[in-house]
């Protein structure tokens, strides 16, 4: 009996022992992640969330291409032959988005992930050491103010629509969200608002970016975005300045063959072209090129879903237009622009400017064109790099060497809006052109209202 | 490793004591039906540890002491015989024990006597679960537990099987069961890497389990607490019998065929509707001016549609005349798959020490080509009595299993996939030579997708799994009554998932040299439960009591390394990878600390009271909400006891039960609560951060509030027994992953919010028809569960676009457009509008736009009605078993319609055949629309793709010969069984799919439930097995 006492004692304190160590016990913190709390505290530490804030823009279904893949499918007639077995994209093609359409929620999560992201580094900015505060602020601004940008002309109607102080926009929210509150169910900004919004934090990253910044946002991407932003305003003089600055900057040079301004055709990590203003990174582990997953043959990466129709190529480029060169045949025709997973996604090319600033100035015809250059000389530049005299430079003419120059890189939606032309039987303006509001997002936000031609 | 083992055992058993005797007893032990019967106890009374053991042919030696007066003969399943000493030969006749009443039943932490228990308890034992092949335990469990539904998701080998005890209890937290192996939790998580997930369960022989107690209510359940609410799985492994060494020697050997084929379009077919398809597409261009007449549309279709046929007939114009008939369905399925099947155990011990030893290989060929799995394992359950008041004991249990896994059912390279390309392909390509679609060679963008069956030689998808389960224990007996119980336990599993995608599956990953991946997952789970239990007979009272504490702690690490650019296919590891494209490590843990208390009470044999509570800590909660309290109670009367029914000729039980309690659930995240920063954040070579999680500082438990009202009866002598349960599960603060408004830059917040209700009623009757030489008897399960969703905080979770979960509506009802046919004017898929006016009336007019008709409830993906009836039979030494199984009232969505039922109109993969029945001209009367190539007539997701489920299946059937005994004395065995068994031999369904137990297997969750996507269906295994004991 004595025994079964000592037996009773040492497992009762065992008992205790364990009982006693159970504060710890439960105490058990992640490793791979850190608490929100300890994650903005230096200046590294916001350095490295604006890292995270490229990171989430570049998404392949925002800056990583689909958004403007997805706009050259609503635009497309008869360029692109979609055999692709991706229903969100075959509706994009077919003009009648469902509510549901994955890919148009994922752009509109995504883009709004990049905006609370930049938001934690401008809430953050005071922390940031000082000789590196008006980089890192201009750099989230721009993140934010081309997301904005790029949202509201997918999701709300044309700005030259009706009036954008009326239509409805997207939700502007500009503080990063550390707790889901009441204040989070935002509702459409109207589409003025939404461009207003844009053009500040564009203009503020313009002012104090450096011009130059390795891969990142500078100066000069800043001024391009707004370039491209006051042309689909229509605001031509502001359009020009901002585009010609970019030019004058000097820091940019066209490739001296189109196809060079590409990424290199294959499957090697690509890097920045001279003509690169601002372009996101693709490396084998990081980023994910959107563009190249539908347009790239399988033989460069991609899924061979969209093919470019023989006689779209033979009506559009003329035999002595060097980038007639730029399709491969792969059993199909397919672009060669985006012929690389790995190539980064560019977003402007300063090919662009040129064609802005040529054609304000030829809209505003002013005394003296805007930047010094008048829309000839600007339109010759891109014509020749691609082995073409230039004679004439009407509006039509640049709009049409726009299609040549820019195809597949996410134009046509946005400039057949803003130049009100019709997409095969639809007029410009149709609500099937408009990106609905994700359902999803309509069931998780009663504050927010569907875009017309949806309900 | 064996050898080892063995002399281990043999050295406990050398602790045995010797007597000195006196006279000598012989005899034989036999029983009226059975004949002599080998390994029966035989002991002086009230001295058990100087017994001995009946041999094989039922004969007894035994020495006793001179005072000797009685003889005790024991053996389970029969009655235990008292036999006063006169002479020294005793024979003794056994009579079978009906032992379905009286049975002792696992429960958590001890066991109780099955008419004493108040709570409500499915108790399955090894009979009716052995020699069944199947890979995971849960199969041969299926339709015999009321109230537990089991379903797979697809035919693949080792891959997930959704378990649900009395419906879905959580909307986006866990769902599946606690399982706990012999008082252990063990880690039963989802481990693939890829969203289709494996189970873990799989690593368990079933031929080692003695019993499975599935604890349902509140009342058996709230002992686990936290984690009871999903209900608590009880596995009780194989324990050694005093007696002789009993040795058995199963194997098992099938061949397996899928349960049904699907039919798809030949080539003619395929032909047809594809230029019928070009010219609907072409109307439609002129309809919408792209053409200036039809003419002219038509003939760009067709040029279009010709050199498409052209392309996929491997660039011939053999399609024009048909010569070329792939059925690509049929080629995704393997010839005679073998299913193979060893057990060797050895099962024995004295009154101071027993053992089990088991092993087992286990060799699986899918039906589906690429799949197969392979598992050893070996189990060593051993205890020794090292005083009187000290036992102690190990179960040990490793296995190791190598599953050749299939991609997920939604890839281009699952097998099956293949029936979207087109019969007018041949299987080899006749420019190449080699498996159609091969590069080089033809084009890539031939055939129309992917061509599966490249990656069957050219890639391999291998989960090799390591897992030890290791427990150590010793009971204490402080004082009579008083017992001090401790165990310690480690489950470590280790898997090693290896693919290599080799150069030629291009088309597919996309790669030109080579895509190698190896994931390693590392989970170590250690428990330990220490409990004192306490019971004690005062007069008519006799109380039971436990109190004690557990704690568990599993931490997971998880590595992925992807590799590309490899110098050939010669090299599969990734030191050969020029390109590393992945490289990433996690690690997670959650631990638990748990204390627990219960009483029973039983006062005078007839009424029953029982209490428990735990209280649960886990680190997965805030601070202030760490630990929770999981209060039950229950009442019982055996009314059968009483003085009016005691005598009673017909009615043998009559027991009443009515519990209620609390329990929880926790199956969530390990982190969900916090605020979280990843520094997965890269970008272009430089290092980033990024916000993940959004902060729920006050996640808790969610709590379910069970109450179960019983009724246990027996009837003549327990001929019939039955159970009958009806319950109400209140579930609330459901851990729900809500869904924000994405402009906070995220897509869901995990929160208590809404609350769901199951209620049902459960039947269970066991029914000896027939005793005498002709033996029949019948087992019925039955089950109504009904699910609904009470609050959901005016919520609409509907992440696929199919299934939803809503207030007022079950978890993953059916939410879709719904669809009104074809419009027999111009071919057009239409839809009711069923929107509702300001005044309530609902618009059943019909639109060709799915945007504009309002998605309806159309159907709840889980059944209503579950139920299992087996019948067995026995005459002489044949025995029969029939075990046929169901469910009713859910339906199916195949989401592969849209591709596969589209009327050609989504393309050019190749369709059902009752596609054929299309709309053609206007007048046409028909639910097929008009065929348009890339026109998406009537393809979104709408009731038009979906079908009843209900089904019956013949689950098993097994006829079996037992040996006599007049034989196996001769040839020096104990036992000798031949039997042939089959599974899933035949299914009554609507569905017109390939199998209506389905559920996708990358997309499953709770609300993602009976989704059809390519997805194999359930083997058909016809075996045949001998059993052989020594």
């Amino acid at each position: 009996m004595k025994k079964t006492y000592i037996y009773n004692l040492i497992f009762a304190s065992m008992l205790l022992a364990s009982a006693s160590s159970c504060k710890k016990a439960l105490d058990i913190n992640p490793v791979d992640t850190i608490e929100q709390s300890k994650a903005l505290q230096t200046s590294k530490d916001v350095e490295v969330a604006l890292v995270g804030s490229y990171s989430a823009l570049g998404s392949r279904n925002f800056y990583g291409g689909r958004p403007f893949l997805m706009a050259d499918f609503l635009a497309n007639t008869d360029a692109i032959e979609w055999y692709g077995t991706y229903e969100e994209l075959t509706q994009t093609i077919n003009k009648s988005l469902l509510k549901t359409n994955s890919f148009v929620d994922n752009v509109w999560a995504d883009g709004y992930t990049a905006i609370n992201d930049a938001n934690n580094v401008i809430a953050s900015i005071s922390k940031v050491d000082a000789a590196k505060k008006n980089k890192v602020e201009g750099e989230a601004k721009f993140i934010r103010g081309s997301a904005y940008f790029d949202l509201v002309r997918l999701f709300g109607k044309a700005y030259n629509d009706g009036s954008p102080t009326t239509n409805l926009g997207v939700p502007i929210i500009l503080t990063p969200t550390t707790a889901v509150t009441d204040a989070s169910y935002v509702s459409r900004a109207n589409i003025a608002a939404v461009y207003t919004q844009a053009i500040a934090d564009l203009t503020d990253a313009e002012a104090k970016l450096p011009a130059t910044n390795g891969f990142f946002a500078t100066k000069y991407s800043a001024a391009g975005m707004l370039a491209r932003l006051y042309l689909q305003m229509g605001n031509y003089s502001a359009a020009a300045n901002a585009a010609s600055r970019v030019i004058a900057s000097g820091n940019y040079t066209l490739t001296p063959a189109f196809i060079d301004a590409f990424p290199v055709m294959g499957s090697s990590p690509g890097s920045n072209t001279t003509e690169d203003v601002f372009s996101i990174q693709v490396r084998t582990l990081t980023g994910f090129n959107g563009y190249n997953e539908f347009y790239g043959s399988s033989t460069y990466g991609g899924r061979g879903d969209a093919v470019i129709a023989q006689d779209w190529i033979d009506n559009t480029y003329s035999t002595t237009d060097d980038r007639i060169n730029a399709f491969y045949d792969d059993g199909d025709m397919f672009t060669s622009k985006f012929a690389n997973p790995y190539g980064n996604v560019s977003i402007i090319r300063l090919a662009e400017m040129y064609l802005i600033r040529a054609e304000c100035n030829a809209r505003l015809a002013p005394a003296a064109p805007i930047g010094g250059q008048t829309p000839l000389q600007d339109l010759a530049v891109v014509r020749s790099r691609a082995g073409l005299t230039t004679t004439t430079a009407t509006l039509a003419n640049i709009l049409n060497e726009r299609k040549l120059e820019l195809a597949f890189e996410g134009f046509a939606l946005h400039d057949a809006k803003r130049t009100q032309t019709n997409i095969g039987s639809l007029p410009w303006n149709s609500n099937a052109l408009v990106f609905p509001i994700p359902q999803r997002e309509m069931d998780a936000n009663k504050a927010l209202v569907q875009n017309p031609g949806y309900n | 490793m064996k050898r080892l083992l063995l002399s281990f055992i043999l050295s406990f058993g050398l602790i045995s004591i010797a007597f000195s005797q006196g006279k000598v007893i012989s005899g034989k032990v036999t029983s009226g039906i059975s004949g002599p019967i080998p390994g029966v106890s035989v002991f002086v009374k009230g001295s058990p540890s100087t017994g001995t053991q009946t041999d094989a042919t039922g004969i007894y030696k035994l020495s006793v002491p001179d005072d000797a007066k009685t003889i005790v003969f024991s053996f389970i399943g029969y009655k235990t015989k008292e036999v006063s000493i006169t002479g020294s030969t005793i024979n003794a006749n056994l009579e079978e024990e009906n032992t379905t009443l009286s049975d002792v039943v696992v429960v958590g932490y001890g066991t109780q006597i099955k008419k004493d228990i108040t709570g409500s308890v499915a108790s399955v034992k090894s009979k009716d679960l052995e020699n069944l092949p199947v890979t995971s335990f849960e199969q041969a469990l299926q339709g015999k537990a009321a109230g537990v539904s089991i379903s797979s998701q697809n035919g693949k080998l080792g891959q997930g099987i959704t378990v649900r005890v009395r419906g879905a209890s959580s909307v986006t937290a866990g769902s599946e069961p606690l399982y706990i192996v012999d008082g252990i939790p063990i880690t039963s998580a989802d481990l693939s890497s890829t969203s289709s997930p494996t189970s873990a369960l799989a690593d368990i022989n079933t031929n080692d389990i003695e019993s499975i107690e599935v604890l349902k209510d509140a009342a058996a359940s709230a002992i686990y607490g936290a984690r009871a609410s999903n209900g608590v799985v009880l596995i009780t492994t194989k324990q050694g019998k005093v007696g002789k060494t009993l040795i058995q020697f199963n194997a098992l050997g099938g061949v397996s065929t899928p349960s049904n084929h699907r039919d798809f379009l030949n080539a003619e077919q395929y032909v047809q509707i594809l230029r019928r398809a070009g010219d609907g597409a072409a109307n439609q261009d002129f309809l919408n001016g792209d053409y200036p007449t039809l003419a002219a549309a038509k003939a760009d279709y067709a040029a279009s549609v010709e050199a498409r046929l052209t392309r996929y007939s491997a660039g011939n114009t053999d399609y024009q005349t048909y010569k070329v008939n792939t059925n690509w369905e049929k080629a995704a399925f393997q010839n005679d798959p073998i299913t193979q099947q060893y057990d060797l155990s050895l099962n024995g011990g004295n009154e101071k020490t027993k053992f089990y030893i088991g092993g087992q290989a286990l060799d699986q060929q899918g039906i589906i080509v690429g799949n197969s799995y392979k598992r050893y394992s070996g189990r060593l359950n051993l205890t020794n009595k090292v005083t009187d008041f000290l036992e102690v004991g190990v179960n040990l249990n490793f296995s190791n299993s190598i599953n050749n896994r299939l991609s997920n059912d939604n890839a281009f390279s699952s097998p099956l996939q293949a029936v979207a390309l087109s019969p007018i392909t041949p299987f080899i390509d006749p420019r190449s030579g080699l498996v159609s679609g091969t590069l080089p060679g033809a084009a890539s963008n031939y055939p129309v997708y992917y061509n599966p069956f490249i990656g069957i030689e050219n890639a391999f998808y291998k989960a090799t799994v390591y897992r030890t389960l290791g427990k150590a224990f010793a009971n204490v007996n402080i004082a009579k009554g008083f017992k001090f119980s401790s165990d310690f336990s480690i489950d470590n599993l280790n898997q090693n998932e290896e693919s290599y995608y080799g150069s030629l599956t291009f088309k597919n990953t996309g790669t030109a040299n080579g895509d190698g991946q190896n994931i390693s997952t590392f989970v170590i789970n250690t428990n330990t439960n220490n409990f004192f239990s306490y019971n004690k007979t005062i007069g008519k009272s006799a109380f039971d009591v436990i109190l004690g504490t557990s704690y568990q702690k599993s931490t997971t690490k998880y590595s992925t390394i992807e590799g590309q650019d490899f110098p050939s296919d010669a090299y599969v590891k990734l030191g050969s990878a020029a390109t590393k494209v992945t490289a990433s490590s996690n690690e997670s843990a959650f631990s638990f600390l748990s204390y627990f208390f219960r009483a029973n009470y039983k006062y005078n044999d007839r009424y029953l009271a029982s209490f428990s509570v735990r209280a649960d800590g886990s680190s997965r909660f805030g601070a202030n909400h760490k630990y929770g309290y999981f209060p039950a109670g229950s009442l019982g009367w055996i009314v059968s006891e009483e003085d009016f029914l005691k005598t009673n000729e017909t009615i043998s039980l009559l027991k009443f039960r009515v519990s209620y309690g609390l329990t929880g659930n926790a199956e969530i995240g390990n982190f969900s609560a916090r605020g979280l920063f990843s520094g997965t954040g890269a970008y272009g070579g430089s290092a980033g951060q990024i916000p993940i999680r959004i902060a729920n500082p006050d996640l808790t438990w969610e709590k379910t509030k069970q109450l179960d009202i019983g009724l246990d009866f027996g009837l003549l002598k327990n001929r019939i027994t039955g159970v009958f349960d009806f319950y109400q599960k209140n579930t609330t603060e459901l851990l729900l992953d809500v869904p924000v408004p994405q402009t906070t830059g995220f897509s869901t917040k995990t929160q208590n919010l809404g609350a769901l209700k199951n209620t049902g009623f459960e039947l269970g009757i066991n029914s000896e028809n027939l005793v005498g030489a002709f033996k029949w008897s019948t087992a019925i399960t039955a089950a109504i569960n009904n699910n609904k969703i009470t609050n959901l905080g005016g919520q609409i979770l509907n992440g696929n676009e199919i299934n939803a979960a809503i207030s007022n509506q079950p978890i993953g009802v059916f939410y879709l457009p719904e669809y009104a046919g074809v419009n027999p004017a111009n071919g057009d898929a239409i839809y009711y509008l069923n929107t509702t006016d300001a005044s309530g009336n609902i618009d059943r007019s019909t639109t060709n736009d799915i945007n504009k008709a309002q998605r309806i409830f159309a159907g709840n993906p889980n059944p209503k009605y579950t139920f299992g009836l087996n019948n067995s039979f026995s005459y002489k030494n044949f025995d029969l078993t029939i075990f046929l199984q169901g469910v009713q009232g859910n339906k199916i969505f195949n989401a592969g319609g849209q591709y596969m039922s589209a009327s050609a109109s989504n393309g050019y993969d190749n369709q059902t055949v009752d596609q054929m029945d299309y709309w053609n001209k206007p007048g046409d009367v028909t639910v097929t629309p008009e065929p348009r190539l890339f026109y998406a007539n009537g393809v979104g997701n709408s009731t038009r793709y979906l079908s009843d489920g209900s089904y019956i299946r013949l689950k098993t059937l097994t006829l079996g010969y037992n040996f006599p005994t007049s034989i196996l004395t001769k040839i020096k065995l104990s036992k000798l069984r031949l039997f042939a068994t089959a599974q899933n031999l035949a299914t009554i369904t609507g569905y017109k799919g390939w199998d209506p137990e389905v559920n996708a297997d990358y997309q499953s969750t709770n609300i993602n439930q009976g989704v059809d996507f390519y997805s194999a269906p359930q083997p058909r295994v016809i075996s045949f097995g001998i059993n052989v004991g020594l």
